[in-house]
């Protein structure tokens, strides 16, 4: 393996991409989901009409609930790699704490604490079954072979 | 495997000694040490004058071996990658493979180079999205914080309720104001990468194109005369940055 994730933005630019892709995943997949949809529950003859009409009220809506969350929890979790100054499953977990608590803040800070573990359960399960297929599909590390005797004569005469 | 059995001088007693002394006068001549213990027999010597394409040096300079410098990081590193410039004791041939070298390679279409290195369209979507949502919200988040703080809310209103109507007016504005620049930034952003890739190139032309086709597309609803009028408008605004971007 090489040194590092090089497919990823360092963190503090990591979390526009992360919004982005959030927003863009929420927003492109709720078109997709909602005009399915609204298609489904208009009559006939009204059903393209129907589907874009549920497209434009509920996709950007969608997008935007997916947006924030991904973006808050790409803060949290750069936020927490800085104080930690490690990379392992908990900054994942503590993120999705952070961020399920922060969403939920509105409703009282009993809703939020539960939010919150809900989020942390969910990404520790996520972090959990990455980890497992991790181990499951790495190649095993092969034996090093060592020479048969020792080496004849040392390399600098 | 030719690295260990040059290391461990031939378990397999293939290799004859000579080669053991040539590669430790090509270990001396590639050193920085060489200039007080160079070999000086004449049989080795004429060894690695032989074995002398092998050694590191520049590809340019021609210079026999003891002048030749030490390849530095730089060296190795800065210019296109040649086997036989590492260390020769190594052993390494033609036959060095990489994995996977260009897994994320950089954006190469002609002037699309932008303020983050992009690894193609997917990041140049989720990078333009992310920048407009966010700051659209900030926007509007900004704008509902006035309208919360301006509202009326009859004589001798308490801080709570005041702080209510301001957290109501952040977030009807804000999600507002980021969801429809977020969704027009998706629009812009694909029909831009889409121009680049057929043209093959990028430049302002496809700026003002991809504009007017993300304006047209998110009016598009409304009718025809809406959809061109918000193409016009993105247009312009394509067309300010552009002039902005130019300047500065």
């Amino acid at each position: 393996m090489s040194h590092g994730d090089h497919s990823r933005d360092p963190c503090p630019y990591v979390i526009l991409n992360d919004f982005g892709g959030a927003f863009a995943m929420g927003a492109i997949g709720g078109g997709i989901w909602h005009g399915i949809k609204g298609a489904r529950n208009s009559p006939r003859g009204e059903r393209f009409v129907g589907s874009m009409s549920a497209i434009k009220a509920r996709a950007p809506v969608l997008g935007g609930n997916f947006g924030v969350w991904g973006g808050l929890f790409s803060t949290y979790d750069c936020a927490v790699k800085g104080y930690r100054q490690k990379e392992d499953p908990w900054n994942a977990m503590i993120a999705g704490f952070l961020t399920g608590g922060s969403l939920a803040l509105r409703a009282g800070p009993r809703s939020a604490f539960g939010s919150a573990v809900g989020c942390g359960i969910l990404l520790g399960v996520f972090e959990g079954v990455g980890v497992l297929m991790n181990r499951m599909f790495a190649q095993p590390i092969p034996q090093m072979q060592l020479p048969e005797q020792a080496p004849a004569a040392p390399a600098v005469a | 495997m030719s690295f260990l059995s040059g290391l461990f001088g031939g378990s397999g007693s293939s290799q004859p000694v000579e080669k053991e002394v040539s590669a430790s006068s090509e270990l001396f001549n590639s050193t920085t040490f060489r200039s007080n213990a160079i070999p000086s027999d004449p049989s080795s010597s004429s060894s690695s004058s032989s074995s002398s394409s092998a050694l590191p040096q520049p590809p340019t300079s021609q210079a026999p071996a003891p002048v030749t410098p030490a390849p530095t990081a730089l060296d190795t590193f800065g210019t296109a990658f040649d086997p036989a410039r590492l260390h020769p004791l190594a052993g390494l041939g033609e036959n060095l493979d990489f994995l996977a070298l260009d897994e994320d390679k950089l954006n190469e279409i002609e002037g699309s180079a932008s303020v983050l290195p992009s690894r193609g369209w997917t990041d140049d979507l989720c990078v333009g999205t992310g920048t407009t949502y966010l700051s659209g919200l900030v926007v509007g988040g900004m704008w509902g914080a006035k309208e919360g703080l301006s509202r009326p809310l009859g004589n001798n209103p308490s801080m709570k309720l005041r702080i209510n109507s301001i957290l109501n007016g952040c977030t009807r504005r804000g999600s507002f104001t980021g969801n429809s620049l977020g969704v027009l930034a998706i629009f812009y952003n694909i029909a831009n990468s889409s121009l680049d890739s057929i043209r093959g190139r990028h430049d302002t032309y496809n700026v003002l194109g991809a504009a007017a086709l993300s304006g047209a597309i998110f009016k598009s609803t409304a009718g025809v005369r809406p959809a061109l009028v918000g193409a016009s408008i993105m247009t312009a605004a394509a067309g300010a940055w552009s002039a902005f971007k130019n300047t500065v």
